[in-house]
């Protein structure tokens, strides 16, 4: 009798070591994911007054604005020519005297199509400060035809000491992207034509697998609270397999359904039934301690509402199309591993010392399931 | 005590010979000069303000004295400060614009400004960091970077900016020159530079912590004359003595680095002091 009691007891926590042991390495993998994206260098230098706008009007023509402190400019133009410094000019003096140096100020502005330098038109234009205080502003014009068939263009001004900003837009209406540079530093290579989407299958399943995991941990309490009743219904190993089983391929199926527009129901329907169903599997936990099949098929119907509920919180991330499939599936298992890390670590705190004592129903079962149950209760309330 | 006389004379004579070297200088200092070591100084829109005058205040960044206004960070100020006769007070600062701020000058005498900046964090490729050492006179930073095998490493820095700015303001009988403003690492000048006669030296203190710092490259550097560039190591007691042969805005800058504080997440540690003033008719032969 003992000896078999042993062996159940044995197989039972070999089962439990195996969830356990899958759920943390899903763990594991999903913090390197999320850890590892972008360790990136901090560098601060200190902010200048200089700022440069590059419109590309669709590929055809170009137009950077290079706006600046007039006098400072001015002062690096003289010295760098060996001429005397005029200190205190008029904006009109100050731009007359600029254009004096347009062949120096060229040689530290490069605008360079696939690395073939441009030779722009350049225009230049000083007008007052902003306010009494302000010294006045010179705005440089630059502006050319882009050769036919370049697709990038490069940046680099060595005129200023700080650190400043180039904006680029690809048509007037476009939103600027902003890239923050040295004086003398090379702009990162950017696309003339809007990037094609990107390709970037790798990059695509880290990103949906690590938002399918903080969908559930540390993001979603309701689908923790339901998988932690899922587990406490039994503490065998079968029984979780069985209604985890029945969750998963449920919630795949609606989640799938619902992101091709196949089906579609109302948050207002489905949150507060997300919450019933949670209320139900904990208040059933205390009446009945064995799996049967209608747990089952009722974890199953669940876990279609729940799929419907992580289709809602998909959609808000605007899926990339050219990556969908991709995205959908990872996000996917990303929920799973947030789920079975949920298991896991129930088990590793209350079923892997007591899921076969026999005060595990009275002391833990019991008192968790009313906890769970209560709170659901009190979300199903609050979201009808 | 003997005082070592540090003042370093220039070797160019003619016009023609000082326009080349300015272009020289200019030229390295625009495309040569790793990003890392720019000076930072204040530039008052005056140094001779009348009584009540309100003068805006600049923080310029550059090489040589070329610089390019900076906005005024608010995340970076630590101080920024004048002091007078009648104690020290806050500058009307300006956040995000340039002037970065604003100072109504009343009492007479000279005003002392400051700006401290809270530490900013970069990192520098290896031969960069190695090159500004060198030209910042940081000798034991790169011996103790050879001796740990460190040469070709890049470094993680944290710098913070200590300048100050002397103004001055009414009759010239006021006889109150600059003041210790508590800075980091700062600079002192010993003498009011608006009252030195054509044949004095001015005696300039750095001071690391309100101690001496002795060893320091100290470097004065003329508007007008970039590549008339004096320079000295500070004695035993953190002085040197240079005499300004030029009218106009005289910078003067040191550079001291100590290993970054352990919760720092940087090796090392740097404070740039700088003073500025403007110098009108100080010597008899300014030109040589």
């Amino acid at each position: 009798m003992t000896c078999i009691a042993t062996k159940a007891r044995n197989h039972k926590i070999r089962s439990g070591l195996r969830v356990f042991a899958f759920s943390w390495l899903s763990c594991a993998a999903f913090a390197s994911v999320v850890f590892s994206v972008g360790a990136a260098v901090l560098i601060a230098h200190e902010l200048g007054t200089t700022r440069v706008a590059i419109l590309l009007n669709d590929g055809r023509t170009y137009d950077v604005d290079v706006i600046t402190d007039a006098a400072a400019l001015l002062e690096k133009l003289e010295a760098s020519s060996g001429e005397s410094p005029l200190a205190g000019l008029p904006p009109d003096r100050l731009r007359a005297r600029i254009e004096q140096f347009g062949e120096q100020f060229r040689r530290r502005v490069a605008l360079r199509f696939d690395g073939a330098e441009a030779r722009p038109a350049i225009a230049y234009a000083v007008s007052p400060g902003a306010d009494a205080a302000a010294s006045p502003i010179a705005t440089i014009h630059l502006s050319g035809q882009i050769p036919p068939g370049a697709t990038h263009l490069t940046w680099r001004y060595a005129w200023t000491f700080a650190s400043y900003a180039v904006t680029v837009r690809r048509t007037a209406a476009d939103n600027p992207t902003t890239e923050w540079l040295e004086g003398g530093q090379s702009s990162a290579a950017v696309a003339l034509k809007a990037p094609a989407p990107a390709a970037d299958r790798f990059g695509t399943a880290r990103r949906y697998l690590a938002l399918g995991f903080t969908h559930i941990v540390p993001g979603g309490l309701d689908h923790v609270l339901f998988v932690l009743g899922i587990y406490l219904l039994s503490g065998r190993a079968r029984s979780i397999l069985w209604q985890v089983s029945a969750f998963t391929l449920a919630h795949s199926i609606t989640l799938g359904l619902s992101m091709y527009g196949l089906v579609s129901a109302s948050p207002r329907i489905v949150e507060p039934l997300i919450a019933v169903s949670i209320a139900y599997v904990a208040i059933e936990n205390i009446f009945c301690a064995e799996l049967k099949s209608w747990r089952v098929a009722i974890v199953f119907v669940f876990g279609l509402l729940h799929g419907m509920g992580f289709a809602g919180a998909l959609k808000e991330l605007s899926l990339p199309r050219s990556e969908f499939v991709t995205a959908l599936l990872t996000f996917n298992i990303g929920v799973e591993a947030g789920q079975l890390a949920v298991i896991g670590t129930a088990f590793l705190l209350v079923g892997w010392y007591s899921a076969d004592r026999v005060w595990y129903r009275r002391r833990v079962v019991v008192p968790a399931s009313m906890l769970i149950a209560c709170t659901a209760v009190y979300w199903t309330i609050q979201r009808l | 005590m003997h005082m070592r006389h540090a003042m370093i004379s220039s070797p160019w004579s003619s016009s023609t010979i000082r326009r080349l070297a300015r272009l020289v200088v200019t030229g390295l200092a625009l495309v040569e000069v790793p990003l890392a070591a720019h000076d930072m100084w204040i530039e008052p829109a005056t140094f001779f303000p009348q009584s009540g005058q309100i003068v805006s205040l600049r923080l310029r960044v550059g090489q040589d004295l070329l610089g390019d206004p900076l906005l005024l960070d608010p995340s970076l100020v630590n101080q920024f400060v004048v002091s007078d006769g009648d104690g020290v007070r806050p500058v009307v600062r300006r956040d995000g614009r340039d002037p970065a701020g604003l100072v109504r000058l009343i009492t007479p005498g000279v005003h002392v400004i400051g700006y401290r900046s809270n530490p900013s964090t970069i990192e520098i490729p290896a031969d960069t960091f190695n090159q500004y050492l060198k030209e910042e006179g940081l000798d034991a930073v790169s011996a103790q970077r050879a001796r740990r095998n460190e040469t070709r490493a890049p470094a993680r820095e944290i710098f913070s900016r200590c300048a100050k700015s002397l103004v001055f303001s009414g009759a010239a009988a006021a006889a109150q020159g600059d003041r210790p403003l508590g800075f980091t690492l700062e600079l002192v000048a010993e003498r009011n530079p608006y009252q030195l006669r054509a044949d004095q030296d001015l005696p300039v203190r750095l001071t690391y912590e309100s101690r001496p710092l002795a060893g320091a490259l100290v470097v004065a550097i003329n508007r007008l004359n970039p590549a008339d560039k004096v320079s000295a190591r500070t004695d035993a007691d953190g002085r040197v003595r240079f005499r300004l042969r030029h009218d106009g805005m005289w910078l003067i800058k040191a550079v001291h680095m100590v290993p970054a504080p352990a919760d720092a997440h940087a090796e090392w540690a740097s404070f740039w002091a700088s003073l500025t003033f403007e110098m009108r008719n100080p010597s008899a032969g300014t030109n040589e």
